[in-house]
């Protein structure tokens, strides 16, 4: 008998057969430590999704997608408001960016984002109180000039930080080139009115009909105020610099939109009409004149084809449908009529170098063509009006200057949007806007309180390449499309051309969200790893916890992982929770006796309370 | 007791078809298979009780006896009474299953057929395919009829099932010689196998409302007190299985010893030490030659795990000079013939009066062992008696003069 007189040190009394009760949601298992295996440790690092490195103001894409995803609209609401003050409004105009970026693009279609975030906007339209509320007055005063895109976000995360904040507005009604800009079947006055009483509501003071350097000078902003934001935008309309612009039925692209957008238009269109100018805004003047009675919209551009134009490819598609015709490289050199338009002079032209962004070269040695018209409507950019600012703030490019944080000199006096924006390169859209107006608040709340201003020093990692994430766990699946007007009817009317997303529609479509690089709580890690050793208290992203005592290194969770969050590191780069051989033969007395009381007492209990 | 109402009946069925009696009378509830030679005529036998609504379990053909051991492993940790078997090369294709079966203390029962293993190709008997499993952690015994076989079916099923053992059984009959030769076999009420044979009930099974892990990782430091456990466990099944043939005894009226048969030992001078259906020969041969005067006997091995080292140490140091009849291969091992050698000698070492021990590898290949080949073996025997001394430890029947 050569187990008589044999004892097992109770360290060492291990469960029957090394049968040992399950592993728990919180601990794992609890026994058998074979950490000291491992040479890689599992580590979740999140990426940052190339959505939300594409947006203009950086807001939590993927975050809301996964929020929607689980149906807690609520929840994505509020942290798509972290970063935009009205996604209602970008949920129809955005040119999403986003969605260039997504990764989904490269693999079938991109996700549709600003559908989503439209679906979340109108979804804060209709609550009764906005989830966001002003910080706790800090007894600060800041004056925002202009309540466009930029002046209106600037407020928006000012007001939420505690300052008392005051938009000055020089026309009759706020909103800026949301209101001015933007027609209203691309964007509805009562979405944008209601986006900018969520400002009342957060106490901001609106002073409409107020205009810089003639209502109130450089130095009253200086005196009544802490800190001034400057978002006045460009609101002079370029010229061509043709012969006869001054005559009857010449119109520039800004202030026909924005008269038709302030009501006060006096605009009549003949049944013939051209528009100069290849971008965005011209695409909305030359839609907007079909619906202000025009029959024959012709835009003429520069660009020798429609992929050069800078503009947004889905809106020149929904121009064209609409009856739009296009003439490319051609320029405007003569408005022709007896004191009112009749016809165009136009000549050859291209850009001498970058498309929209070089001398325009006009071959004037060209026959002339003329072109019979009853309108022409200008739409060839927008300048900056800036008597009223000192010299010393003045840059080169016609804009205001500022350092690379948004800051004139050593002064209280920030500036955002298109004003300084203008021939830096960054695309004058409303989303930028937006984001320079929220850094700029962020950076003058830090100038007020005497903090330093540094520039941001941390790397970004942003995941472009599909290799990084595992791919099989993503099948095929069409992007849902939004539902539009058909092209026939819409051109003459007003109402919104494209239209919402239903719930069950923003949920399928969020649900095709990679994720990209960031943990969104799937599970599969949880699920494959064959210790266990990954916790899971509540699922929720970034809860997850390894282990260290029990991962052995496997990989399988970082090869599982469908996103790429989850990264292998060596082993020996830690200091933390290791697990080496000198520790690992008794890591803990008793652990396993313990374990025997424990399965002992297993009994007949069922199995949550085990 | 309920061998008062018993109803027994008495069928004339081969090793192979009693097995499978055995199986069904066990009530087993999964029984995992894939066909060898001659173990298939169970695995055939079992398919038709299902089949015929005769046997309620279920009824899983495996691809490999890899995978066949794997499904029995899995059954028993659910809780399920298992059956299964091979024969040969079969019972060394599944050779990783057996030490974690035993080690995570599952009593599957494994019914072996002996078959030579290759190479070339041989049906017949020869014990080398379950010898060599015999230190993996399962209880092992072999059987040398059909009523024997489905006896000890039922008996290690009772043994290892019991909570203070928990070790896996392999019930071994010589291929053909048992398992295919039909005999007179008592089949018993199934009310007596009820009482004998309580359900089976493995203390932490693998179920989703208790739920427990099976075979997790060690450190180093928690094998030795595993091990420790499970020689335990086979050292505990001593006990166990003494007081399980005693019951048996009074319940079904056979009474075995458990380790070992003494045939015509009373006043034997030589004795042949074997295991399995050869005995059935010896018998006949030990009754011809005690006609003639000679002194010889039979003790035939039951049990070869756990061995009875004691029991062979006591009854073997009676006698002058003992044979043992290997039926297996031992390719350069202490004897150069079989294993069983070397264990009878060992068991014998501490003996203050030792025998004199003689290795015959006989029945080798399946091929029967004949009465003039054991009156040979007896004069082997006798002359080494007379002599005193060893001269050549290992013969190889019907190859010397």
């Amino acid at each position: 008998m050569s187990t008589k007189g044999t004892k097992i040190p109770e360290r060492l009394q291990i469960p029957f057969a090394g049968i040992t009760p399950a592993p728990t949601q919180e601990k794992g298992q609890d026994l058998f430590p074979t950490g000291n295996w491992r040479s890689i440790r599992p580590v979740y690092r999140d990426k940052l999704p190339p959505c939300n490195n594409a947006c203009g103001t950086n807001e939590k894409i993927q975050g809301y997608l996964d929020l929607v995803k689980r149906g807690k609209y609520l929840d994505a609401y509020a942290l798509i408001k972290e970063d935009m003050p009205f996604p209602s409004v970008t949920g129809r105009v955005c040119y999403h960016p986003c969605e260039q970026a997504c990764n989904r693009g490269k693999y079938d279609e991109a996700i549709s984002i600003r559908a989503v975030e439209r679906f979340l906007g109108d979804l804060g339209q209709a609550l009764p109180h906005d989830v966001v509320k002003a910080g706790k007055p800090n007894g600060k005063k800041v004056a925002v000039v202009g309540s466009g895109p930029a002046g209106h976000s600037a407020a928006y995360q000012l007001a939420r930080m505690g300052y008392k904040v005051t938009i000055l507005e020089k026309s009759p009604k706020a909103g800026g080139l949301n209101r001015g800009g933007i027609p209203d079947w691309v964007l509805p006055q009562d979405v944008l009115d209601r986006e900018i009483e969520r400002l009342v509501e957060l106490g901001i003071t609106i002073k409409t009909g107020v205009e810089v350097g003639k209502d109130v000078t450089w130095d009253d902003l200086k005196k009544n105020y802490d800190a001034v934001v400057l978002a006045v935008g460009l609101t002079e309309p370029n010229s061509v610099r043709a012969e006869g612009e001054n005559k009857d039925g010449v119109h520039y692209g800004l202030p026909f939109l924005r008269d038709i957008g302030m009501g006060t238009s006096k605009v009549k269109l003949g049944a013939r009409v051209a528009v100069i100018g290849g971008g965005n805004t011209a695409i909305d003047c030359a839609r907007e004149a079909l619906r202000q009675g025009a029959v024959e919209v012709t835009m003429i551009t520069v660009e020798a084809h429609p992929q050069e134009m800078p503009a947004s490819p889905e809106d020149l598609h929904d121009m064209l449908e609409e009856g739009v015709e296009l003439m490319h490289g051609r320029a405007m050199t003569a408005v022709v009529g007896n004191g009112k338009v009749e016809a165009l002079q136009l000549h050859p032209a291209r850009f001498s170098g970058a498309i929209n962004a070089s001398p325009i070269t006009v071959n004037k040695e060209a026959a002339p063509e003329r072109f019979h018209v009853d309108n022409v409507i200008i739409a060839v950019g927008q300048r900056a009006s800036l008597g009223w600012l000192p010299e010393e703030f003045k840059s080169e490019r016609g804009t205001i200057k500022i350092d690379r944080f948004g800051r004139l000199g050593n002064t209280n006096f920030f500036a955002a949007g298109d004003i300084v924006q203008l021939g830096s390169g960054q695309p004058l859209m409303v989303v930028n806007a937006v984001g320079d107006g929220k850094r700029v608040a962020f950076n003058l709340d830090k100038v007020l309180r005497g903090e330093s201003l540094e520039p941001r020093t941390i790397p970004i990692d942003v995941i472009f390449d599909l290799n990084r994430m595992n791919m099989t766990y993503f099948p095929h699946f069409p992007r849902v499309p939004q539902e539009m007007l058909p092209p026939t009817s819409r051109r003459k009317t007003q109402q919104e051309v494209i239209q919402a997303f239903t719930e069950e529609q923003a949920v399928e479509e969020a649900g095709r969200c990679f994720s990209c690089g960031t943990c969104n709580a799937c599970d599969n890690c949880y699920l494959v790893c064959p210790e266990p050793c990954i916790a899971r208290p509540s699922r929720s992203n970034g809860l997850y916890k390894i282990l260290v005592d029990y991962c052995k290194g496997c990989r399988v969770c970082i090869e599982e992982c469908p996103t790429g969050c989850l990264e292998g590191v060596p082993e020996l780069d830690f200091d933390t929770g290791v697990v080496r051989m000198d520790t690992a033969f008794a890591i803990s007395p008793g652990l396993h006796g313990r374990q025997a009381e424990e399965l002992r007492n297993l009994g007949d209990r069922a199995a949550k309370n085990i | 007791m309920a061998t008062a109402t018993a109803t027994k009946k008495k069928v004339r069925i081969n090793g192979c078809v009693a097995s499978a009696q055995a199986a069904k009378y066990a009530d087993v509830d999964v029984i995992a298979a894939y066909p060898i030679r001659p173990y298939t005529a169970t695995m055939m036998a079992l398919a038709q009780m299902v089949a015929n609504g005769e046997l309620d379990a279920e009824y899983i053909v495996a691809d490999s006896e890899h995978s066949q051991l794997s499904i029995a492993h899995g059954a028993a940790s659910s809780g399920a009474r298992v059956f299964t078997g091979s024969s040969g090369v079969g019972v060394q294709f599944a050779y990783e299953l057996y030490s974690p079966i035993s080690g995570s203390r599952m009593p599957v029962q494994m019914m072996i057929a002996d078959r030579t293993l290759d190479p070339p190709g041989d049906f017949g008997s020869e014990h080398t395919d379950a010898l060599s499993t015999r230190d993996m952690g399962w209880l092992m015994g072999w059987s040398c009829d059909a009523q024997e076989a489905f006896d000890n079916h039922l008996m290690a099923y009772r043994i290892g099932e019991d909570p203070r053992v928990l070790l896996p059984q392999m019930v071994c009959q010589d291929g053909f010689f048992v398992s295919h030769i039909t005999g007179d076999v008592e089949l018993p009420d199934s009310g007596q196998v009820k009482e004998f044979l309580p359900p089976y009930k493995h203390p932490y099974p693998l179920d989703p409302r208790h739920p427990v892990s099976h075979g997790p990782q060690i450190m180093p430091e928690q094998g030795p007190p595993l091990q420790l456990e499970r020689a335990r466990a086979m050292e505990e099944s001593v006990a166990v299985i003494e007081e399980v043939h005693e019951e048996f005894a009074k319940i079904f009226g056979r009474r075995y010893d458990p380790w070992l048969e003494e045939f015509m030992t009373d006043d034997a001078e030589v004795v042949f030490f074997l295991q399995g259906a050869h005995a059935v020969t010896a018998r006949f041969a030990i009754q011809h030659m005690r006609e003639k005067g000679l002194k010889v006997g039979l003790v035939r091995l039951r049990t070869i795990r756990p061995y009875p080292t004691d029991r062979v140490k006591e009854v073997l140091s009676k006698f002058k000079v003992v044979g043992v009849i290997e039926t297996n291969m031992g390719l350069g091992s202490v004897s150069s013939g079989g294993s069983l050698y070397a264990e009878v000698c060992a068991a014998l070492y501490e003996s203050a009066q030792r025998p004199l021990v003689l290795s015959f590898m006989a029945g080798m290949g399946g091929e029967a062992i004949v009465l003039k080949e054991f009156y040979w073996m007896t004069e082997k025997m006798l002359e080494v008696q007379k002599r005193g001394k060893i001269e050549k430890r290992t013969h190889w029947v019907g190859f010397e003069e």
